[in-house]
């Protein structure tokens, strides 16, 4: 068995982090494929770091992050399951076959809130090993209702579990620049990027997130009861690479998005509600590429499009394939 | 008999004929036509994200949408058969191509495409009670009655079946013998369609055919 460490996710903040091969999912190497991280087995068995921060003792911390495993659980059908084996004073990142998960401090990454790295087996791209490093040069909470000025230990948790179980970056997410670097106007994923404002609560996984954990982890009734929609996002004829596509139930209000991941400017969207769905395109300009996608190739010079026809998404089936033009800017 | 009883009997006979033309007539019925079938509000939700609590309150509106079945011209057929000179049952086949279409407003990015639409496919097959009042050249009637409705999308892909009641009335008008001119309004009930919210709603519903009767 041939074991690295090959990825590390950055989380609510700014930071590079390595390809998504696949809608929401990250991909791992397994021999000549790139194959969705994933965890082959549950419980996920974690230590929690005994180290205390200003405000949050490592018992709260524990707790908070037994929520935020409660909660990926609690989205339907996937098998996702945790266990706290206890308390260790050995630190995230070690690569040590422990999946350890506390605070750590680094002064140096000034906008990393927090992040997520794996020990994958290459040859089936399970992942042995995650580690979670919340970045103690924040302050942090872990109020009911949040802190003012701290960020908020639980929701910050969700999102970095969110990658541990296999989930990339969600780029269902609206930003405006502001103090030099972007803050968050609204989100509908725990899987964007940027954290919403120190002292606000993000604890819950949106329809976005329910898809793509759902994707990975959720079994046979789950795939016959949602849909996909496929097809390609071109401009002038050509492919478009690395355009956000967003697919809207109009009924349920549900949106969930992914990304076109070749040159040919092809996509797929699984896990939707059946029924008619509408699709928008968008070019990745609300956090920096890299947090999304290797950026090498990735067009983000064309104005947002709305397919003009609404998809059918069939029950356990995929739609046909449709074509969203899209001009440039 | 005399040639003056003859022609008696020719009178009596066409005096009969012309008294009660119906009295000769099949009990059946054919006709085709045009309908139209109002509109209604489709429901559905605008795309809305939850915003970040320091940049306000209200969810962030990705985009909104309104949308609307629009009404529907289509066609039909009609058999009917006469229980009796004023009481009729008759069934229906219709076929329509209504379209389901949403504009697009406020989208957050100024997103191209201003709005999205579907042309759906309808069938319905139905049963209905009329009441003529009165076998005159122009006579009104009423009638009632429930049928099954089938609508697919453009693509085939999603199936929505459901049945519907009617109610209404209407004029006849016989242009002769065989043919006859109908046109009747009906408040029709549908449990289900291709929509964004579920629900029962009345539509309006307007037809106007040509009638064969042997």
């Amino acid at each position: 068995m041939k074991r690295a460490i090959v990825f590390m996710a950055a989380a609510a903040a700014l930071m590079s982090s390595a390809s998504l091969h696949a809608y929401l999912k990250l991909g791992a190497q397994a021999g000549s494929k790139i194959v969705p991280l994933h965890w082959p087995a549950f419980p996920v068995r974690y230590f929690v770091t005994n180290r205390d921060v200003a405000g949050v003792s490592a018992p709260q911390l524990e707790q908070a992050v037994s929520r935020a495993f409660a909660s990926w659980a609690g989205v339907g059908e996937v098998p996702i399951a945790s266990e706290f084996v206890g308390f260790t004073g050995a630190a995230p990142l070690t690569g040590d076959g422990m999946t350890v998960i506390g605070f750590q401090d680094h002064p140096e990454m000034d906008r990393v809130l927090a992040s997520t790295s794996f020990t994958v087996d290459t040859v089936t791209g399970e992942v042995v090993e995650s580690d979670v490093f919340l970045n103690s040069t924040f302050s942090w909470s872990v109020a009911d209702g949040g802190e003012s000025g701290r960020q908020d230990v639980e929701s910050i948790a969700l999102h970095e579990l969110g990658h541990l179980l296999g989930l990339g970056h969600s780029a269902l997410g609206e930003t405006e620049l502001a103090g030099g670097g972007r803050r968050v106007i609204g989100a509908a994923s725990v899987m964007f990027p940027i954290a919403f404002s120190a002292g606000q609560l993000n604890r819950v996984p949106r329809p976005d997130d329910v898809a793509g954990i759902s994707d990975l982890y959720a079994g046979a009734s789950f795939r016959s009861s949602t849909g996909s929609v496929t097809g390609k996002v071109t401009r002038n004829g050509g492919g478009v690479l690395g355009a956000h596509v967003v697919a809207f139930n109009p009924a349920s209000g549900r949106l969930v998005g992914g990304f076109t991941l070749s040159n040919d400017g092809t996509f797929t969207i699984s896990g939707l509600e059946p029924g008619l769905q509408i699709v928008r395109a968008e070019p990745l300009d609300d956090a920096d590429v890299s947090s999304f996608l290797d950026p090498a190739g990735v067009d983000v010079d064309f104005k947002p499009a709305i397919y003009g026809r609404f998809v059918a998404v069939p029950r356990g089936g995929t739609s046909v394939s449709i074509e969203v033009k899209v001009t440039s800017k | 008999m005399t040639a003056a009883w003859r022609r008696l009997g020719v009178s009596l006979l066409v005096c009969a004929a012309a008294a009660s033309p119906a009295a000769a007539q099949s009990r059946i019925e054919f006709g085709a036509g045009v309908i139209w079938t109002g509109g209604f509000d489709a429901g559905g939700a605008d795309a809305l994200e939850p915003r970040n609590p320091t940049a306000g309150s209200a969810p962030l509106t990705l985009f909104g949408t309104s949308p609307r079945l629009a009404p529907a011209r289509g066609v039909m057929g009609s058999a009917a058969f006469y229980l009796s000179k004023n009481l009729a049952i008759e069934g229906t086949a219709e076929y329509a191509r209504p379209v389901l279409r949403t504009s697009i407003g406020a989208d957050f990015e100024g997103a191209t495409g201003t709005s999205v639409e579907s042309r759906l496919r309808a069938f319905m097959a139905g049963g209905s009670v009329l009441y003529h009042f009165g076998a005159a050249r122009l006579s009104p009637f009423v009638l009632a009655g429930a049928g099954w409705m089938r609508q697919l999308d453009e693509e085939n892909v999603l199936l929505v079946t459901g049945r519907e009641v009617h109610a209404g009335g209407g004029i006849r008008y016989r242009i002769d013998r065989h043919f006859a001119v109908r046109g009747d309004v009906s408040a029709t009930a549908r449990e289900k369609s291709i929509a964004f919210e579920e629900k029962r709603r009345i539509l309006p519903r307007v037809a106007a055919r040509l009638a064969y009767r042997w």
